[in-house]
């Protein structure tokens, strides 16, 4: 009796303990929001609006690098092609002089840049870090390139900035679209919302989510299961590239312009520390799509603590860096001393 | 006069005895054969002899000394070289670079003396009658070299007892007479001696001296080779008087469902078969003979390179899982974990998944009807399991198996392939999926099985396929399948005789 007794507790123990290790982003969430909130000296709703907002390109960036990590992978080139993506949506808005089309070729565009990555990395079967390095350069060599040799009119008057027209009738709305709030929070924001529960669905209630899961926790298993495991890879590449372009509208939607030297620089490294924080395993097959959220949000309330403690902005990637390393630390560390203790309670 | 003797020698994993007390004497100049079924225990030996496992007990004496606990660098030095089946060579590296791995010859300035180790590889091959280039990048040799070059790397070092584990595996027939007239000079002239680990009973006949058999841990019998046959040796492997309860029942079967034609692939060639729908064939031969090789490629995750598969008359046109599972075909596959396992996912995601590639077109998940089916496959396999949320690692390996066997029911299959369905499952649970192939059948599933575990064909096969060296050697009925005959055809055995 006394012995059943016991194993129930230890498995709702263990219960509560794989809860934990799953939901961790939460609790990694709150630690540095505790910590924003000790030093902020007043929290302010706009202050956590501000977050909010500017977790918002990030953020969904991150949802498609989470995409990509969990089949095992991964996309250096998405901050780059933010930036080819926006310049280029700039000049569609400055031919068109339509949110429409220039949503609708921010995507379609991010799309085909995503669908490169991925046919190479599924069908061609090359190294992902190989073949996103070489179109992290070239996407960022293009945006550069076009800016410089594109017709002046075209680029709204800048020089070396990709600028929306101000003279398009739509542009009070567009930057009004970027800028603006719903009943105080930024629209951003709940496009970030909004693309989270999507694919919160996505990974947790279609068939095509769980695919995604299964690639990357065995790929060999998941091919001799029937699925098409290139056909996979391709498609989250081509769906981090649609979550690109819907970034890039929101980025070009809220600064009304793209310098192609500095926009999205290190982009790739925040999304991937977001997914990161968020809980997923870089090796794949292992993480929740929600985790994400809390991710880019954690990465951006980092920033802002310190600011809040002016400290040298220069310090910021340190901080960042030394955060990223315990709760990588933790991840790995945390099954290792748990099978050593179980081992040696066994012994014992 | 003896070189090696190894008395009493016992070993036990996780509190498992592998060896109970077994005994191998080998005089020198002497090639001994080692012989025994899978898991008799054979390589475990050659482990504790070669220091990669400490022996529980038992003595071992080489050479004339006692050797203690010994390490692998220690029983080097001893002159015993272990040339694995698996060859353990650097690809990227030069022919001489990896005979002299470790123990290269240097100049005063610590500069490599390429040189004089090109010129030693290259006196070495001469004497030993190799036609290899000491230069050549290793991955560019062909199998039979690389094997060549292990046994040339052990005899450069003086190796007097060499173990051969399955060399000839991946030898043609020439390859096979050279490595044979290699191995007889020196035994002649420097009176090397070798154990030789083969399944193959002609080359076990025509090359060794003596033999020792064991079975299940046990040492059974040694002798000179010259005073035995091939069936007696096989006779000795397999063991008399097995019995076990017989499940087997005979079916209805319905029509031809099944029908390879010439059919050819990587690992076999030429198969033609024909299978009815009930039926139950058991395929069998040894690691290597085809028979997993043809599943692979039935199934369509490898390319056939010649002849039809037909599925109900209909011949298979593109070549992949999915046009496979299409046509009605499901594989479990070997190596359980490698192939099947999705680790990081529940018993239901586990279960589901292959019929999702089938109805793609519903993108969405029926959680609740998804629960209810793997609610019947849990009744319908026994699976004893908690939640279907649980993971898929919190079950036993005969647990595990029957939630793939529920995926492969789940895509509603007609035929199964089930390649090695019992490995590494318990004895309860492998009478159990026994017990299952046969109600499948019954309930109309057309079921094929390869294993090397011939017993288990014996309860449920209405025939019996042995493959040799990638084609099918022999089909016997249900009442012909018995341990000694499959035996004697898929080492070759019968063939052999009749030469001599």
């Amino acid at each position: 009796m006394g012995a059943e007794k016991q194993k129930g507790n230890s498995m709702a123990g263990k219960k509560i303990a794989s809860y934990l290790g799953e939901y961790s982003f939460i609790i990694v969430f709150f630690l540095i929001f505790l910590i924003y909130v000790l030093t902020c000296n007043g929290l302010t709703w706009n202050g956590m609006m501000n977050i909010f907002r500017h977790s918002a390109v990030v953020g969904i960036i991150a949802i498609g690098m989470g995409l990509i990590c969990l089949t095992g992978e991964i996309d250096l080139s998405v901050g780059s092609m933010l930036s080819l993506d926006a310049g280029f949506s700039v000049i569609i808005f400055n031919m068109t002089g339509s949110i429409f089309v220039t949503l609708l070729f921010a995507v379609a565009f991010g799309a085909a840049c995503g669908m490169v990555n991925g046919l190479l990395v599924g069908y061609v079967k090359m190294p992902a870090f190989i073949v996103t390095l070489a179109t992290m350069l070239i996407f960022r060599s293009f945006a550069q390139y076009f800016c410089q040799h594109i017709d002046k009119g075209l680029l709204g008057g800048g020089s070396s900035v990709y600028r929306m027209s101000m003279e398009k009738p739509s542009y009070d709305a567009f930057y009004q679209f970027g800028n603006g709030k719903v009943a105080t929070l930024p629209i951003v924001g709940l496009i970030l919302i909004l693309m989270t529960a999507l694919f919160v669905y996505i990974a947790t209630s279609t068939k095509y989510g769980k695919k995604v899961y299964a690639v990357g926790s065995n790929e060999k298993g998941a091919q001799m299961a029937g699925i098409n495991v290139p056909l996979v890879k391709i498609s989250v590449f081509t769906i981090a590239g649609i979550l690109v372009g819907i970034a890039a509208f929101l980025w070009v939607a809220m600064n009304a312009s793209a310098d192609p030297a500095t926009t999205g620089n290190s982009y790739e490294m925040y999304a991937i520390a977001a997914v990161v924080l968020g809980g997923i395993s870089m090796s794949g097959g292992k993480g929740k799509c929600l985790g994400i959220f809390f991710g880019a949000l954690s990465y951006t309330i980092i920033d802002k603590i310190i600011v809040a403690l002016k400290m040298d902005s220069l310090i910021n990637n340190a901080v960042k860096g030394i955060i990223l390393i315990l709760v990588i630390m933790v991840q790995i560390m945390g099954p290792q001393l748990k099978s050593k203790f179980v081992h040696h309670k066994k012994e014992s | 006069m003896g070189l090696l003797k190894m008395s009493g020698i016992t070993k036990s994993f996780h509190g498992v005895t592998v060896l109970h007390h077994v005994d191998l004497t080998v005089g020198s100049g002497e090639v001994h054969a080692l012989l025994g079924e899978n898991g008799a225990g054979k390589s475990t030996l050659m482990n504790v002899l070669t220091g990669v496992f400490p022996r529980d007990g038992g003595t071992i004496e080489f050479d004339g000394k006692d050797i203690g606990a010994i390490t692998i660098r220690q029983s080097e030095e001893l002159g015993i070289a272990f040339v694995h089946q698996e060859l353990n060579l650097f690809n990227d590296l030069r022919v001489y670079e990896n005979i002299f791995l470790g123990r290269e010859y240097k100049n005063a300035f610590g500069k490599l003396d390429k040189k004089r180790m090109v010129a030693e590889t290259r006196g070495l091959f001469e004497e030993l009658g190799v036609d290899m280039d000491p230069t050549e990048v290793v991955a560019n040799l062909k199998t039979s070299q690389k094997q060549l070059l292990e046994i040339s790397k052990a005899l450069f070092f003086k190796a007097k007892l060499l173990i051969l584990d399955e060399p000839t595996t991946s030898l043609n027939n020439e390859e096979v007479a050279h490595l044979f007239s290699i191995v007889n000079s020196l035994k002649r002239e420097n009176g090397t001696s070798f154990i030789f680990i083969s399944h193959k009973m002609p080359e076990i006949f025509e090359i060794s001296d003596r033999y020792t058999v064991f079975r299940n841990g046990h040492f059974i019998g040694t002798g000179d080779i010259a005073s035995t046959d091939p069936e007696s040796v096989t006779r000795l492997m397999v063991g008399e008087g097995y019995s076990s309860e017989d499940v087997y029942e005979k079916r209805e079967t319905g029509g031809e469902v099944l029908k390879l034609t010439h059919f050819s692939g990587p690992g076999f060639s030429d198969v033609n078969l024909t299978v009815e729908q009930g039926q139950i064939i058991g395929l069998t031969g040894l690691q290597g003979a085809g028979s997993s090789e043809l599943m692979q490629c039935m199934f369509g995750s490898t390319n056939p390179t010649g002849g039809t598969i037909e599925v109900h008359g209909k011949t298979l046109p593109a070549h992949s899982i999915h046009s496979s599972m299409k046509a009605g075909i499901a594989m479990l596959a070997a190596n359980r974990k490698e192939n099947s396992v999705l680790p990081d996912m529940s018993l239901l995601e586990n279960m589901y998944l292959s019929e999702h590639t089938l109805s793609a077109w519903k993108p969405l998940i029926r959680k609740r009807g998804e629960k209810e089916k793997f609610e019947t496959y849990r009744k319908l396999l026994n699976i004893k399991a908690g939640d279907s949320s649980s993971s898929i690692l919190s079950l036993s390996g005969g647990n595990q198996q029957k939630v793939f066997i529920a995926r492969w029911l789940n895509t509603d299959a007609k035929i199964l392939l089930f390649d090695n369905p019992t490995q590494g499952i318990d004895v309860g649970a492998k009478a159990e999926i026994y017990k299952l192939i046969l109600e499948l059948a019954k309930s109309g599933k057309t079921i094929l099985i390869n294993t090397l575990e011939i017993p288990e064909i014996q309860k449920v096969a209405d025939y019996c396929v042995v493959f040799y060296n990638g084609s099918i050697i022999k089909v016997l009925k249900h009442g012909e399948i018995d341990e000694t005959t499959v035996m004697l055809y898929s080492t070759n055995a019968i063939n052999s005789e009749e030469v001599q």
